[in-house]
Formats: structure tokens, C-alpha cells, sequence
């Protein structure tokens, strides 16, 4: 089973520079926990067909791996999302921080030399 | 009666400096800050030169960014009263005594083109997207509005503070309406008169109004749902 081999050693692949990532502080911890999360439900499919068989049994899927493919994308949508609530604060403080900056720079400019 | 006029300026070399010059004649008594939002050309010196404060920010912000920086200055430094308007000399400064006036009795003042018949015109497309944000924003707010994208603008105290804490990124004029009516502010609309500008030109092209219009009527409808509440970062 060759198939079996291949995605065991990329879930394993994927954990270990997930946590590399977060050794070299690359990726905050608060992030990695979700990508291990989701390595370790990877390896857990990985190493156990059956259980894919018998999840897309219980939903009604005739084709199993189209339930892997279902939650794939699910995850990857909702991660999508995060990152663009993410982006979207990071852009209100930048432009707060930008504007404060700004308005200090020019009180400097009228005040500062008088100090 | 502190009063600070607020200029956003974007490359407006060709116009800032007779705007100044104009609002010193009308309102010498008022304190002028001109954001330089990143501007590329000589804007910053032409507005120095002319006399007035220059706030200049490190990259492109946007027109709300901008503004909203020239009320977080005007709240820092507490004006009573903080004006804004265009600096490309579409809003005449022999129209600012009338516009500050009225802040005593309203929250916020707008100076429209429309309640009495004046000399401005414009095309038709842009006649019918301005019906259509007057119309949204009456209904929205029930009480009727003529000139909601007017950027010629007298706050009090009250709407400088809420818009030093909020204020839409792009296109923000009808949005900003909608968010002071639901924190309660008294809005007044008088009629001023327009000119053509004097230099550059509008940024809104056939493009952009599609995005425009989309943009600008959902952001009110969202602002409209949100009970007292505001998007102040925490």
C-alpha cells in the first residue's frame, strides 16, 4: 500500500514543520495549535482508511473520498476567513498607529523645538 | 469659539494654496490643518508657504483616514468647532461663517447643493446616484437629506469625538451620516454654493462608481443595523 506510506509520511512531514515553524518562532503559538490540530487529524486518516470508509457510510457518501475532500475545503474556507478578519484588524491599527504618528510628528514639528 | 478647518489634500498643488488664502480672507480667525495624504507633488510646502499647519501622512491613507485624522488632531488639541472641506476649491470659504454658525444649534452642519436652487450642475448619472443615496439615507434615518455626499462640513464637539473614533475608510460621506444619527446627533443641511474645481479631477470614474454604489449602500446598510454600536478598535 504504497498510497498509505505517502500520505502517513506527509501528515508527519506536515506536524514536524509545524512545530519547527514554532521552535524559530516563525508561527505564534496561538496559530500553530490549529495546524497541528489539523496535522494530527491527517496522520489519524492516514493510518486508518476504514474510518473514512465508515464516516462517508454513515453520511450516505458512495464515494469516501469525497468526504475527505468536503472537510478539506471546509477547513480551508474557514481558515480563509480568519485570515481576512485577521487582515482586516491589523489594518484598523496600522491606520490608527499611522494617524497617531502622524499628528505626534507634527506637534514635534510645532512644539518640539521650544522644549 | 476654537475652530479648525480640516483640508485632506492628495497631489493638490495646482488649488491649495488659493483655498488657504481664501479661508484666511473669510475666517481669519480659524486654525487651517491640511492632511497631506502622502502627496507626491509639492502640496506640503504650497500649503506651508501659504500659512497654514501641514499634517502629512507617511504613506496614502484614503480620504477616510485622512479625515479622520484632522478630528483626532481637533480633539486632541479641543476645538469647539472643526470644519472640513475639499481642497480642490469646489467649497467657497465665503460659505464657512454660515456653515460654523450653525453648529451652536446642531451637531452637524452640511453645506448642500441642493435645498435652494444653485448655479451647480452635473451629469445626469451622478444626479441619479446622489437621488438615490438621499433617498436611502431619509429613509433610513427619516429625516430628509438633499445633499448626502457633501464634504463641506461643519461638527461640533460631539461628531468630532465620534469621528475621531469612527469613520468609514473610502467614501465615507454617506456612511458618516447614518452612523451620527445613530448615536443621535441633530444633522442640518444649508445651502451653499459650489464651484467647479479649480485643479485635478474627480476620482470617481464609470469603473469605480459601479463599486462606488455597491460599496457605499451596503456599508449604510450595515451602519444602520448597528445599534449604538462602534467599530473602535480595542
Amino acid at each position: 500500500m504504497f498510497i498509505n506510506i505517502l500520505s502517513v509520511s506527509i501528515a508527519i512531514a506536515f506536524l514536524v514543520i509545524v512545530l519547527e515553524l514554532v521552535r524559530r518562532q516563525r508561527l505564534r503559538e496561538q496559530y500553530s495549535l490549529l495546524w497541528i490540530l489539523f496535522s494530527i487529524v491527517l496522520l489519524i486518516v492516514s493510518f486508518n482508511v476504514s474510518l473514512m470508509e465508515w464516516i462517508a457510510d454513515q453520511l450516505g457518501v458512495k464515494y469516501a473520498p469525497a468526504v475527505l475532500f468536503l472537510f478539506g475545503l471546509l477547513f480551508c474556507f474557514s481558515l480563509i476567513l480568519h485570515l481576512t478578519i485577521v487582515i482586516t484588524k491589523l489594518t484598523s491599527q496600522v491606520l490608527r498607529l499611522t494617524q497617531e504618528v502622524a499628528i505626534l510628528k507634527a506637534r514635534e514639528a510645532l512644539y518640539g523645538k521650544n522644549n | 469659539m476654537k475652530t479648525l478647518i480640516i483640508i485632506p489634500a492628495y497631489n493638490e498643488e495646482g488649488s491649495i494654496g488659493s483655498v488657504i488664502a481664501d479661508i484666511r480672507r473669510h475666517v481669519p480667525e480659524a486654525d487651517i490643518i491640511v492632511i497631506n495624504d502622502g502627496s507626491s507633488d509639492r502640496t506640503e510646502e504650497v500649503a506651508m508657504a501659504s500659512g497654514a499647519r501641514v499634517l502629512t501622512m507617511p504613506y496614502n491613507v484614503g480620504i477616510g483616514g485622512g479625515m479622520q485624522t484632522g478630528y483626532m488632531y481637533a480633539k486632541m488639541l479641543d476645538y469647539d468647532v472643526a470644519v472640513q472641506m475639499d481642497a480642490d476649491g469646489q467649497h467657497p470659504a465665503k460659505e464657512l461663517p454660515k456653515l460654523i454658525g450653525q453648529t451652536a444649534r446642531y451637531d452637524l452642519v452640511i453645506g448642500s447643493r441642493y435645498v435652494k436652487s444653485t448655479s451647480y450642475r452635473s451629469s445626469r448619472m451622478r444626479r441619479i446616484g446622489m437621488i438615490f443615496f438621499s433617498k436611502l439615507v431619509t429613509l433610513l434615518t427619516r429625516q430628509r437629506f438633499t445633499d448626502t455626499t457633501s464634504g463641506f462640513r461643519a461638527a461640533g464637539r460631539k461628531v468630532i469625538g465620534l469621528y475621531a473614533s469612527y469613520y468609514p475608510i473610502d467614501y465615507p460621506e454617506v456612511e458618516s451620516l447614518v452612523y451620527l444619527k445613530r448615536h443621535g446627533c441633530t444633522i442640518t443641511e444649508v445651502s451653499t454654493e459650489m464651484q467647479r474645481r479649480q485643479a485635478g479631477r474627480s476620482s470617481i470614474t464609470p469603473a469605480r462608481s459601479v463599486y462606488y454604489m455597491i460599496k457605499v449602500t451596503f456599508s449604510v446598510l450595515m451602519s444602520a443595523m448597528r445599534y449604538n454600536r462602534t467599530a473602535v478598535i480595542k
